[in-house]
């Protein structure tokens, strides 16, 4: 099985020749496709959907999403949470910033910086 | 005090997880009078921060919150009797200062008011906050799409979504750090497992850490058991706390625990007559009681009937009843597994049943034995009659 890595709503090219697959790809909710982009995965269910019909190619799509505190992107498939976690978030927290022990004051300033509280 | 009240959040930045829909509802905030919808209805599992975030935002924007549970306020009288008058401007504060106070109503658990039972109760919330006078704001854990539709069409659905393990870590790391707490990681770690995304039980669930207590047994594994599950693990006991502790804990089996002990005494061929009758007496008086709250709509009589069904069971059992199994027939259509797939079945009843011309009476007493036998043999029955009807029908 291969993985593939990608990020909620950016565009990404799927490693396989799809054929007749291509228009059920796109049917799904929450996937859509820009020409000369590629295809976007609006969130997890979609994802979910998306990877039934890969899985059938080996290929399956892993989601990164973003680190709310510091902004890097965490990888789903190693994270110690994977089998508890719900995924269905495109903002999580990197184990950095995790094991940082100002973790709650920088979450509040970002969140803080979210709302543009003067 | 309780740690879920003395560490809530005060200010919207303070509350953890769901940025997006935070961030959603606070844009709205700002532009509530000229949006095109009266209000904003936030939807999502209890425990993850919905009444929190509300009352965060209304501290920071300045607003005083007039909060109406739909479970005391459930029909348009009451409502309208309640807040009927800010929606109309006209509080006393106006009426002598001429200045309008920036007041918010909240309407929680909005998904417990049946359209067609509550008399009104969802056009009320509707009507007040089409006037515009104050941004309306509501919460519901779960939201029909067909009984609510009104309500829907016109309020602006924000959806919360269960937190993270690792939100869940950040909230416990800062009480536990308030609290000078030493709590290991692998503690912090397996109760964000366990809790599933629920703050409130992850909070709960390190309080009960850190009196000494057995933090795991609060995952409260017995909640919303199959009812066959329920049953046998009720006439297994003879310790009335347990009893209590699973009755409250499975509310919405009680009318089949009212029959199948109603049955199981009856048939006893052990318990004596005298007994017997006691038994079935009270449990007669249970049902007549559970009947007129549901139809009163007066819950808070549970708690009695609670007590008094725990206290039957408890001498059921000490006299000698057994659970073997056994459903009686007419309670048999809601003998499948939880209430999730009750539901789901209830609604694929209600779709053949339209789909048949008949009553919804005569359906389950008539038809429903049989449907069930298929439903429980095939269970791909539903998606088949979504693909011949059409999933919305």
């Amino acid at each position: 099985m291969e993985y593939q890595k990608i990020r909620y709503g950016e565009p990404f090219q799927i490693r396989r020749r799809l054929g007749n697959l291509f228009r059920d790809i796109v049917r799904i909710k929450g996937v859509d496709y820009e020409r000369g982009r590629g295809f976007i995965v609006r969130d997890y269910y979609a994802l979910s959907n998306l990877n039934k019909i890969l899985i059938r190619m080996g290929l399956l799509l892993t989601p990164e999403v973003k680190c709310y505190i510091c902004g890097t992107y965490v990888d789903c498939e190693k994270c110690p949470f994977t089998d508890v976690c719900l995924k269905d978030v495109s903002i999580c927290i990197c184990e950095s910033c995790l094991n940082d022990e100002n973790l709650v004051e920088k979450y509040y300033s970002t969140s803080m910086r979210d709302f543009i509280i003067k | 005090m309780n740690w879920t009240e003395k560490y809530r959040p005060r200010h919207m930045y303070e509350v953890v997880g769901n940025e997006e829909a935070k961030k959603k509802i606070v844009e709205w905030m700002f532009k509530w009078r000229n949006s095109d919808k009266y209000g904003i209805l936030l939807i999502g599992p209890p425990g993850i921060g919905k009444t929190t975030f509300v009352y965060a935002l209304a501290n920071d924007l300045g607003y005083h919150v007039i909060e109406l549970n739909a479970s005391d306020y459930r029909t348009e009288e009451k409502i309208m009797e309640r807040v009927g008058f800010i929606a109309y401007g006209s509080t006393l504060e106006t009426f002598f200062t001429g200045r309008r106070k920036r007041i918010m109503i909240f309407f929680d658990e909005v998904d417990g008011i049946d359209p067609k039972e509550d008399r009104g109760g969802l056009k009320a919330i509707i009507k007040i906050a089409s006037k515009k006078a104050v941004p309306v704001v509501a919460s519901a854990n779960f939201i029909d799409q067909v009984k609510h539709k009104e309500l829907i069409d016109v309020f602006e659905v924000v959806e919360f979504k269960r937190l993270t393990p690792k939100q869940i870590i950040i909230i416990l790391g800062n009480i536990a750090k308030k609290e000078g707490l030493r709590v290991s990681r692998d503690d912090l770690v397996e109760i964000a497992k366990r809790s599933y995304g629920d703050a409130r039980m992850a909070i709960n669930m390190l309080y009960t850490l850190s009196i000494g207590g057995e933090y795991l047994a609060l995952s409260n594994p017995l909640e919303n058991l199959p009812l066959d599950q329920l049953l046998r693990r009720l006439s297994s006991t003879t310790n009335l706390t347990e009893i209590k502790y699973l009755l409250d804990n499975n509310s919405g089996h009680w009318e089949d625990v009212i029959y199948t002990y109603f049955d199981i005494v009856s048939r006893s061929k052990v318990m004596k007559a005298d007994r017997r009758e006691y038994l079935l007496e009270h449990l007669s008086i249970l049902d007549i009681m559970l009947g007129r709250m549901k139809r009163e709509r007066t819950y808070f009589y549970l708690r009695y009937i609670s007590s008094i069904l725990a206290w039957v069971i408890y001498q059921a059992n000490k006299w000698g009843a057994v659970y073997d199994g056994r459903i009686p027939e007419y309670r048999l259509y809601t003998f499948v597994l939880n209430k999730d797939v009750r539901e789901e079945f209830d609604d694929l009843m209600d779709r053949l049943r339209g789909r048949l011309h008949e009553s919804r009476r005569k359906f389950i007493y008539g038809t429903v034995s049989t449907a069930s036998l298929i439903y429980d043999s095939y269970p791909n029955l539903r998606k088949w009659v979504e693909r011949i009807y059409g999933g919305g029908s």
